[in-house]
């Protein structure tokens, strides 16, 4: 029974080396594409397979999400149908999650990410960004009942929730680490847990706490802008210059027709009304007073 | 692959992996009791009872774990039960395991012939007595594998807990790498991490093992 005993230790050694030559290989596999950067397709291989990788939101209502004819719309997806028809091919939508977007254009999976991607410094160090076409920041919404005003309201056994790989989270997590966070890995199920109550806030970009508020009776925004005012752009793989050029020219020229103010009543208006057009929407890459 | 980087997440991964490993083990010890007692409940044939337990056998053995959580955590509060995450995780992995454990029990019963009740109730033994000390003895021993089998099938069942807000091994790489895109180095500590939370008790199932079939090993 020793000699057993012993034999699956043994086993279970070489089982780990096994999972750390795996490791080290993968390490090596991964500094050889890095170094071959073949990691995306080019604006010209795009167009020659004459399809597109564009991910979206599928539950992201009203900036990306699956209708009930199973349809992608939206702010994002109005865009991303001009994108494919001005490029000539084929759209395939990718549902993408908040927390892998960067995962998916690094690993090729899609072309171009047009998920409402807030730029960022840290993301900007892992994809490009091209000019942003929306402006936001974050917002926190909270049960009329118990109105979270400021991060101060909120009880150190008060859980505030967030969806993993937002930048709410990360805005929380750096600046305000006594916080208490739920963490959701979908905008589904994120919504469900708050409407059942098991959170006192939820902390989000802005421009979706009050779509929800909005939708749902009994939700107040008690904190409509948190942190610094950012922009939302699309964003291709890290050194894909020729698709990113192409994306910024388009963006460019769709400013001299009113594009996404057009895309904007086209798709929030029901949501936000009128007040919000000028705040959100960004047209031709950047208004010029917010160009600072 | 960045050490410092490393460094910094391993609190965040050791915290992980106690959270799986409490919950797991809670999940594991519930699914052998349920298990447990559905096999006693169809094997003596308790009226009512038995026609029960064949069906949460058959219902937990044929849906998903993440319906189950998301059945718990999401839809019992619309009725006004409210569960915490944790207690959602263990309850979940306990009925989704004790059928499991159920099926292979039963099928470690069923592996001893009928023959053997029988001459141990002509040597004078009631019916319980013949169970409890000659046929529960090779039934437990035949099963361990299949036990070992669950068990492990079901610490890594919990790599869906993401779902109910549970900050598991999975949810802690997933979340790591969606604030700070360190890719590499988050998933090769998530694979580390589940062999040491999993490889001890590959091995120590195996000893258990060869423990309780010593009468088919010998020494």
């Amino acid at each position: 029974m020793k000699n057993t005993l012993t034999g699956k230790i043994r086993t279970a050694a070489a089982g780990l080396g096994i999972a750390g030559l795996l490791l080290a290989g993968q390490i090596s596999a991964v500094s050889v594409s890095a170094d071959a950067g073949a990691a995306f397709r080019t604006l010209d291989e795009i167009k020659e397979s004459g399809t597109v990788n564009i991910g979206v939101f599928s539950d992201k209502s009203p900036f990306g999400y699956v209708d009930e004819y199973g349809e992608y719309q939206g702010y994002d997806v109005y865009f991303a149908n001009r994108i494919g028809e001005d490029l000539g091919v084929e759209i395939n939508y990718v549902s993408t999650e908040a927390a892998n977007r960067i995962e998916y254009l690094q690993t090729g999976k899609v072309d171009i990410i047009l998920a409402n991607f807030t730029v960022t410094e840290e993301r900007a160090e892992e994809v490009d960004f091209a000019l942003p076409y929306m402006n936001v920041a974050l917002g926190v919404v909270s049960p009329e009942d118990a109105v979270i005003e400021s991060l101060d309201d909120i009880g150190p056994d008060d859980q505030v929730i967030v969806i993993s790989g937002t930048t709410a989270e990360t805005y929380l997590v750096k600046n305000n680490p006594e916080i208490k966070l739920q963490k959701y890995d979908a905008y589904a199920e994120a919504k469900t847990a708050f409407e059942n109550g098991n959170g006192v806030a939820w902390a989000n970009d802005n421009t979706e706490v009050i779509a929800f508020s909005i939708e749902n009776e009994g939700y107040v925004v008690g904190i409509p802008s948190l942190g610094s005012q950012d922009t939302i752009a699309p964003a291709v793989t890290k050194g894909n210059e020729s698709l990113l050029n192409w994306l910024n020219d388009e963006i460019r020229s769709l400013g001299e027709e009113e594009f996404f103010h057009r895309d904007y009543e086209e798709t929030l208006l029901d949501t936000y009304g009128k007040d919000y057009e000028d705040t959100l929407v960004v047209e031709g890459g950047a208004a010029p007073e917010a160009a600072a | 692959m960045d050490p410092g980087v490393i460094k910094s997440y391993l609190p965040l991964y050791r915290d992980a992996l106690l959270l799986t490993l409490r919950i797991g083990w809670q999940g594991v010890l519930l699914a052998f009791i349920i298990g447990f007692l559905c096999v006693t409940a169809i094997r003596f044939k308790v009226p009512v009872v038995r026609v029960i337990v064949k069906g949460y056998i058959e219902l937990f053995r044929n849906t998903p774990l993440l319906v189950q959580l998301f059945f718990l955590y999401f839809a019992l509060p619309k009725i006004g039960i409210r569960l915490s995450p944790e207690f959602c995780g263990s309850l979940g992995l306990g009925l989704l395991g004790g059928a499991y454990m159920a099926e292979t029990f039963r099928s470690g019963l069923d592996n001893i012939p009928v023959i053997q009740q029988e001459s141990a109730e002509s040597l004078g033994m009631n019916r319980l007595q013949a169970f409890r000390y000659v046929i529960l003895p090779q039934a437990v021993a035949s099963s361990v594998p299949g036990f070992l089998a669950n068990t492990i099938f079901l610490l890594k069942e919990t790599s869906v807990f993401s779902t109910i807000s549970l900050m598991d091994l999975m949810f802690t790489a997933k979340d790591l790498i969606g604030m700070y895109a360190k890719t590499i180095e988050c998933l090769t500590l998530l694979v580390v991490f589940y062999l040491i939370m999993l490889l001890p008790v590959s091995i120590l199932g195996s000893f258990v093992e060869r423990r309780l079939r010593h009468a088919e090993y010998g020494d």
